[in-house]
């Protein structure tokens, strides 16, 4: 019981942080810096969700990012369509998609699965450059609208999101859907023949990473101001999964730990020039190499066992 | 009592008279670089843009005030783009802008620039959809202007010019390829290409496009032997020059090439593809040829400072500078408002030529502005210009096993 | 027609040396090694310093540039991915991670400009009416060879024995005396030296710099799963499968449609028959 309430005071302390950082530094740096970390705290903790759980690693969490961003842009300029209605039809294509590419290949496993996502989402990024005229090519989508003209408080719309999604998803896994899906990744033949819909909960945790997946993409749409094919790159969907995991594979609430501190990190290596990207590099390779199961979610854990027990 | 009052109202009128100097001080303007750090052409940014901070500061900075830099990588992604001008804006607080490379990412950078308002001036991205915003959204886009390169427009008319003056005119080839890769501005430029080519009385055998990526043109290649051309005309930009020249030369291809191709401006292309490429004609911005009284000294300049020869980014970034400082100096204050004004009359010789802008800031082509000068990779990697007639340094030479 | 079979044949050879080292390593170790394509990277930048700014001889640069990285993929398996083989997951995203830092590496050393790797032959060929450059028949020439030798190598030796052993099944190999760690050293090094070798031949004619490990890489992937993972057979077929549809595709319509097409088709096989050619792990 005491446990769940440090979970809540940690949770509580961690959003109360993020709230007040901005307002300390007042740097609209920092806040670009930080919703942009948030908007691929929600990209992470989606793929955590479907990929964290059942164990059957998306190479193709792009795809959706990418359909999401891409919808919001044309509805935005093509059609005038407002950002606040974009997110819905966002979230409804990436499932449309999650659905399309998901039937046929959910029944594949480890590398099989995860190079067809792969294809999926390189064949999206190459049909994007094909139709550039439609698309605008490798210069993408440019012009779109702000969802939010004041950069504090779009952060604190897309904070808000994070927060609610993870909440959802910690629910959801939490629950008897979690569990299923956790028993998915130990033996799929016994689920099967224990009566359960398999394919039913895989589908629909796929829709469901999807749709958050297309949710942040939309944002991230809004908020850069343009969109490009590089959101379909290979490069994004291992960005994220290199989140996921050093937040801590399968936690849901360790990757948004994972995607403010590499973002950051990123961001914050500016300062050594040519250097930066070699630096962010190695220290990645520490931390894979000494917490190979993640920073975010074990220290955590850790903390929680240390003083969860006091009465 | 009375030595005392006098000393103090020495110590008095002496910090009153130094206090001019002690104001001059003052903050320095800091220029605030965007550029993709890991590539040639932001390295050469860098140093082209040191070349002259240095030049300005020694007589005394603008305004009073020293010149500085600070540099942000924006990589060739949009998304580090947009945050590397917002640190330069929002955390370093720059007052203007110099840098570019990528369309893409500059066209991203927009808005945000837009927001910061703060003056940008390009020198490395080409597309034409940059300085459009200026005519489209004059109130929140007056901030960009483009030092260089000339926009694709203007080069996809060098280029015409270059087929029919040269490639029919002179070497009597009207039958021709076109290749590009299959980036956006250069599937905006070959149509406006294909066009001028024909109506110059050219005969455009086969358009092909190619990914980026592409590293083996053996089919392409194929396809352009097939069409019955004599002359291929590239665009190429971020795809793998060296590798074109290299597969070129390989298959002994039976005709000669040239057009746009940016990598193959670098001074030491042909070396890096073991001179391979001699007999390629490629368009340069700028020789090491008196074009203007300052372009033999800034190449010169460069070449002692850095060992390597200038890219195309070079030119625009010297330029960007000394086009600010003065636009300053007339305006007399860095409030963007005003600066603006003075840029937008500006009229200054810089290395490819006399920089002036046009209702879209963007740098003039043609008369005494900057062109495009072809220039042929001869013998021991050397360069000539052969194209325009009025600046040629030597003739064209036909590619080794082409010749008769 | 004639063209389409001599350079699909060339890029059939290319992606075959480095599937099979790819494929060899996952099979034998279960690995996932994402810095493969580094091995490549390191082979073609390797002739380059050897030769351009040590000055040695163009054949011995080769082998030693082979040998040195087949060192480093051994460091790196000994190093990096040993500890972390509990997981197939942490020794994809650590050599993921090492990809980037040979990346950064070379960017920071040698910059971003391509270099020259010199070519062994520079004539050109023309065979039936084709031209081709004479690097590339050497490319083709060498790397059948290598995969041939590899294969007879894998069947008919006693090590080659022990490594289909413990593919098959590694405890029962444990069970007879095999040394699985030394294997894995071995196997890691064969493979690292195919990529070099890979990069090496095909360096003179195709793109050297810091970022060339990516597509490499990604082919290679598509490749072993298409052609069944720890099947060398399979990756065989399936690189000749690619390379001659990248080629065709090339030819008969546009450069534009064969990364598509090829990864279209990749991902239709998955669907389709999703162990692959050969595959003997089940894929689901």
């Amino acid at each position: 019981m005491a446990g769940k309430r440090l979970d809540l005071a940690g949770a509580t302390a961690f959003v109360a942080l993020m709230v007040v950082f901005p307002l300390v530094f007042d740097s609209r740096y920092l806040i670009g810096v930080l919703t942009v970390s948030a908007i691929y705290g929600i990209w992470a903790v989606s793929w955590d969700f479907m990929s964290g759980l059942t164990g059957r690693e998306n190479f193709g969490h792009s795809l959706f990012i990418g359909v999401g961003a891409y919808t919001a842009g044309f509805l935005n300029t093509l059609l005038g369509v407002s950002g606040w209605w974009n997110l819905p039809a966002a979230m409804a294509v990436a499932v449309i998609f999650a659905l399309v590419i998901g039937l046929p290949t959910l029944r594949l496993k480890g590398p099989y699965f995860a190079l067809a996502m792969l294809s999926g989402a390189v064949i999206m990024q190459r049909l994007v450059l094909i139709f550039w005229e439609q698309t605008g090519g490798e210069e993408g989508i440019n012009g779109i609208e702000p969802l939010i003209r004041s950069q504090l408080g779009f952060y604190y719309f897309v904070l808000g999101v994070l927060v609610a999604i993870t909440v959802l998803l910690l629910a959801l896994a939490r629950s008897h859907w979690g569990l299923v899906l956790r028993a998915i990744r130990g033996d799929e033949a016994t689920c099967q023949a224990a009566g359960l819909n398999v394919t039913f909960y895989k589908i629909a945790s796929l829709a469901i990473s999807a749709a958050c997946a297309g949710a942040g993409g939309a944002i991230y749409a809004h908020y850069q101001l343009q969109v490009s094919p590089q959101l379909f790159a290979v490069v994004t969907s291992i960005t994220i999964i290199t989140m996921v995991y050093v937040g801590g594979m399968a936690s849901i609430y360790g990757p948004v730990g994972g995607a403010i501190l590499l973002v950051l990190l990123t961001e914050l290596l500016r300062n050594f020039g040519e250097w930066r990207l070699m630096i962010y590099s190695c220290t990645l390779i520490l931390i894979l190499f000494f917490l190979p199961h993640g920073l975010i979610a074990p220290t955590w854990q850790r903390f929680r066992s240390r003083f969860g027990r006091r009465p | 009592m009375k030595r005392m009052a006098v000393l103090a109202t020495a110590v008095g009128v002496i910090g009153i008279w130094a206090s001019p100097g002690a104001a001059q001080q003052a903050k320095p303007i800091r220029i605030g670089v965007p550029t993709a750090m890991q590539l040639q052409v932001g390295r050469d940014t860098q140093d082209a843009l040191k070349i002259a901070i240095d030049e300005v500061n020694a007589k005394g900075g603008v305004l009073g005030r020293r010149l500085e830099m600070v540099v942000a990588d924006e990589t060739e992604n949009p998304e580090t783009g947009i945050s590397a001008i917002k640190k330069l804006t929002a955390d370093d607080k720059v007052d203007v802008l110099i840098g570019g490379y990528t369309s893409g990412v500059t066209l991203a950078q927009l808005p945000h620039i837009s927001t910061a308002k703060t003056i940008y001036l390009g020198v490395g991205a080409a597309s034409p959809s940059i300085t459009a915003k200026v005519k489209q959204d004059y109130d929140n886009y007056k901030y960009i202007f483009r030092v260089g390169p000339l926009n694709a427009a203007h080069q996809a008319r060098q280029v015409t010019t270059f087929i029919s003056g040269f490639v029919k005119g002179e070497l009597g080839f009207g039958k021709i390829a076109i290749v590009g890769e299959n980036a956006k501005w250069v599937q905006d430029l070959v149509p406006l290409l294909k066009k001028g080519a024909t109506e110059a009385g050219a005969d455009v055998r086969v358009t092909e496009f190619f990914d980026t990526q592409t590293s083996d043109f053996s089919p392409l290649f194929a396809k352009v032997k097939d069409s019955g051309a004599q002359y291929m005309v590239v665009i190429l930009s971020h795809a793998s020059s060296d590798v074109f020249a290299k597969q070129w030369y390989d298959s002994r291809f039976p005709m000669p090439y040239g057009g746009i191709d940016v990598k193959s401006m670098d001074g030491d292309f042909c070396d890096r593809v073991g001179g391979k490429s001699v007999g390629e004609m490629a368009a340069n911005f700028a020789v090491r040829a008196p074009l203007t009284p300052k372009t033999v000294p800034f190449f010169d300049e460069f070449k002692k400072r850095t060992g390597r020869s200038p890219v195309y980014t070079a030119f625009g970034a010297y330029d960007a500078v000394h086009i600010y400082a003065e636009a300053v100096t007339r305006a007399k204050t860095i409030e963007a408002g005003a600066v603006i004004k003075e840029l937008e009359k500006t009229s200054y010789v810089g290395i490819p030529g006399m920089i002036e802008f046009d209702d879209m800031h963007d740098v003039k082509a043609g008369g005494k502005g900057p062109s495009l000068l072809f220039a042929q990779w001869q013998d021991k990697c050397e360069r000539q210009v052969v194209f325009p007639k009025e600046l040629r340094t030597a003739d064209f030479v036909s590619p080794a096993w082409l010749k008769k | 027609m004639l063209e389409i079979l001599i350079h699909g044949a060339v890029s059939s050879a290319i992606y075959a040396m480095l599937a099979v080292g790819f494929t060899l390593i996952f099979g034998v170790a279960r690995v996932l090694n994402l810095a493969h394509g580094s091995f490549y990277a390191l082979g073609a930048y390797g002739a380059y310093v050897l030769t351009t700014q040590l000055k040695v001889p163009l054949f011995p640069a080769a082998l030693l540039a082979v040998a040195l990285v087949a060192l480093f993929g051994v460091v790196v398996e000994r190093v990096l991915v040993r500890p972390m083989r509990g997981s197939q997951l942490a020794v994809l995203m650590i050599t993921l991670a090492v990809a980037l830092v040979v990346e950064q590496a070379l960017f920071l050393t040698f910059g971003s400009e391509y270099r020259n790797v010199p070519a062994f032959v520079d004539e050109k060929f023309t065979i039936g009416g084709v031209d081709v450059g004479g690097q590339r028949l050497l490319a083709l020439g060498v790397g059948a060879a290598s995969v041939g030798t590899l294969w007879l190598f894998i069947q008919r030796t006693r090590l080659g024995s022990a490594i289909l052993a413990i593919s098959q099944d590694p405890v029962a190999a444990g069970y007879m005396g095999i040394p699985s760690d030394r294997i894995f050293s071995i196997v890691m090094a064969i493979s690292a030296g195919l990529a070099a070798a890979a990069g090496v031949l095909a360096g003179p004619f195709l793109s050297v710099q810091p970022t060339m490990w990516l597509l490499p890489i990604v082919k290679a992937f598509a490749i072993v799963v298409v052609g069944g993972l720890g099947s060398i057979p399979g990756s065989i077929l399936a690189a000749m499968m690619l390379g001659y549809a990248e080629t065709i595709v090339g030819y008969l319509i546009s450069t534009s449609w064969t990364e598509i097409v090829s990864v279209f088709a990749t991902l239709l096989m998955l669907v389709v028959r999703p162990a692959g050619f050969f595959g003997r792990r089940a894929a689901f």
